[in-house]
């Protein structure tokens, strides 16, 4: 896009803004790590408190039914550690690749728009890294620093060919989706209700930098480059910008990784 | 999307739509009968936890309420509870013009009313989408750009989609489909759709509801039972964000806000008036 077209003080504040609002987010997600801690830390302990917690309802539940749901609540298995390596793992690799990507020349000095996307999604990524390994750490486990393995190999061969803005993107394309795609198949897997909040509460975010890269992509493929921008004119974007960000009715899930493709050895 | 002299026309030709539409259609055939199967597992998983009779002592529903642990998701969810009075006490909060379908109290219970709640959330999110291509037909938004047009018709298309899943979990669980939009907060929802005089207005619309549905299936994630209810929560929820992603760009936003989807806008059960 041309460099014209870029109001910076205008991304500060929309930057600004973003950040304001993430702080909720965090805070949430924060606490939702804090709830896992203690419960994943002692069981037992746990065990009391959601009885106290639990008391002005306790007289009308069974106490099978309740010490089971407790049960549930407390469990963290290797699978669930594993699950959280391997998230950490993707979540790693992906802040590699943007790294990398933000020092290219054609996109340190190209695209403003893009390159805001790029240091704002490194940031996320971070932060999503270390929700995972914080939680698989509390649960007894190590954190991963490494990236997954299946996908660095992707990436390996993948970079000496990138040479546009565009082979960014789709790469990006790639990481953000299997990163979607495998936190949406863990809330499904994972043993407690805290961990199926925090791996449902990441997919989301995956999903929206991949429906953002799809739009990229279809602007910058159109040499409509310079509509890629923050505020955009809307008016002049084409028709299927409106869609090909959305080409999924229900989150595919066919290519997750597996629970052990990122799992500390 | 542009208004032409005599009414509304689709800004792109028809063959176009029809390659699009394939497009999409190929693109949801991978998914949609897995979501179906789903859909037939998590009825099965509600019917047997169900106790018709006496929703207090079944431990399934007891676990919606306390199995999450969750804080204020248990007192929020204390008007989900198999308790008759509970429910019948939301139902009295306004429907808000709202004809219900399936009007009787208590109908929906324990995971049931999350899927209540849901299609409740999807037929809302159908009509908004719906009001506004009528909004833009009749010329009452101004230029519509196509971008918005196609983001409309898709986005609609995939919550009705999700819509009829799950109905489908209602009526396998006997239950009754839902049609219309049950919700205390229609009736403030249709009113600002009739003031909106601005694509941008009906964009900030949209958005709250897709931010509403994201944050509902998240919480519902972590506060169902049934395995498959939790999985088809997981897979829907990605989706509707995805569509606030784009609404957000639309806007003039930055379309990724959150490094963590919050629940802090996710809806109320209370708000079903069924």
């Amino acid at each position: 896009m041309a460099a014209e077209r870029i109001d910076t003080r205008l991304l500060e504040q929309l930057t600004e803004q973003s950040q304001d609002l993430n702080s909720d987010a965090v805070r949430i997600t924060n606490e939702a790590l804090g709830d896992f801690t203690e419960v994943a830390r002692d069981e037992a302990a746990a065990r009391r408190r959601w009885w106290q917690r639990g008391g002005t309802v306790a007289g009308a539940v069974g106490a099978a039914a309740l010490m089971s749901s407790l049960r549930a609540t407390a469990a963290t298995s290797g699978d669930d550690i594993m699950a959280l390596q391997t998230a950490a793992s993707i979540e790693n690799l992906a802040v590699s690749v943007y790294r990398t990507a933000a020092g290219l020349p054609f996109i340190k000095n190209g695209n403003k728009t893009i390159a805001a996307f790029i240091a704002k999604t490194t940031t996320q990524h971070q932060a999503h890294a270390e929700a995972f390994n914080s939680a698989a750490t509390q649960a007894g486990g190590k954190g991963q620093t490494g990236p997954d393995p299946k996908y660095a190999a992707v990436v390996k061969q993948t970079l000496p060919s990138i040479t546009t803005p565009a082979d960014v993107v789709k790469l990006a394309i790639t990481l953000e989706d299997v990163a979607a795609q495998t936190y949406t198949k863990n809330v499904g897997q994972v043993s407690s209700a805290e961990l199926r909040k925090l791996f449902a509460s990441v997919a989301p975010v995956e999903a929206q930098h991949r429906a953002t890269l799809l739009a990229v992509q279809a602007l910058l493929a159109g040499n409509t480059a310079d509509l890629i921008a923050v505020p955009t004119d809307v008016a002049k974007l084409p028709a299927a910008a409106g869609s090909v960000g959305i080409p999924d009715t229900f989150y595919p899930t066919e290519n997750a990784s597996p629970i052990t493709e990122g799992a500390v050895k | 999307m542009t208004t032409a002299r005599e009414g509304w026309e689709l800004p792109i030709s028809e063959a176009q739509l029809t390659r699009l539409t394939r497009d999409m259609e190929d693109a949801h055939r991978s998914t949609l009968p897995a979501m179906r199967t789903g859909a037939v597992d998590l009825a099965e998983q509600t019917r047997t936890r169900s106790t018709p009779d006496d929703g207090a002592a079944d431990p399934g529903r007891r676990r919606f309420l306390l199995g999450a642990g969750g804080l204020a998701a248990a007192l929020t969810l204390a008007a989900c509870s198999s308790n008759g009075k509970n429910t019948s006490a939301s139902s009295t909060k306004g429907a808000g013009g709202v004809s219900a379908s399936a009007s009787s109290a208590g109908k929906y219970t324990g995971d049931l009313k999350v899927v209540a709640l849901a299609v409740a959330l999807e037929n809302q999110a159908v009509g908004a989408y719906q009001a506004t291509l009528a909004a833009a037909k009749a010329g009452k938004l101004g230029t519509v750009p196509p971008a918005v047009a196609t983001f409309v018709s898709t986005a609609m298309a995939q919550h009705a989609d999700h819509a009829k899943v799950w109905n489908t979990v209602l009526t396998r669980a006997g239950k009754p489909a839902i049609t219309n939009v049950p919700l205390s907060n229609q009736a403030a929802t249709t009113s600002a759709l009739g003031k909106a005089t601005s694509v941008g207005d009906v964009a900030e619309l949209a958005l709250q509801l897709e931010d509403q549905a994201a944050q509902t299936y998240l919480f519902a994630t972590y506060n169902v039972t049934s395995p498959a209810g939790i999985e088809t929560a997981a897979t829907i929820a990605p989706v509707e964000a995805m569509h606030a992603a784009i609404l957000h760009y639309v806007l003039g936003q930055y379309p990724v806000p959150d490094d963590f989807l919050p629940t802090d806008k996710a809806a109320d059960p209370a708000l079903l008036t069924i």
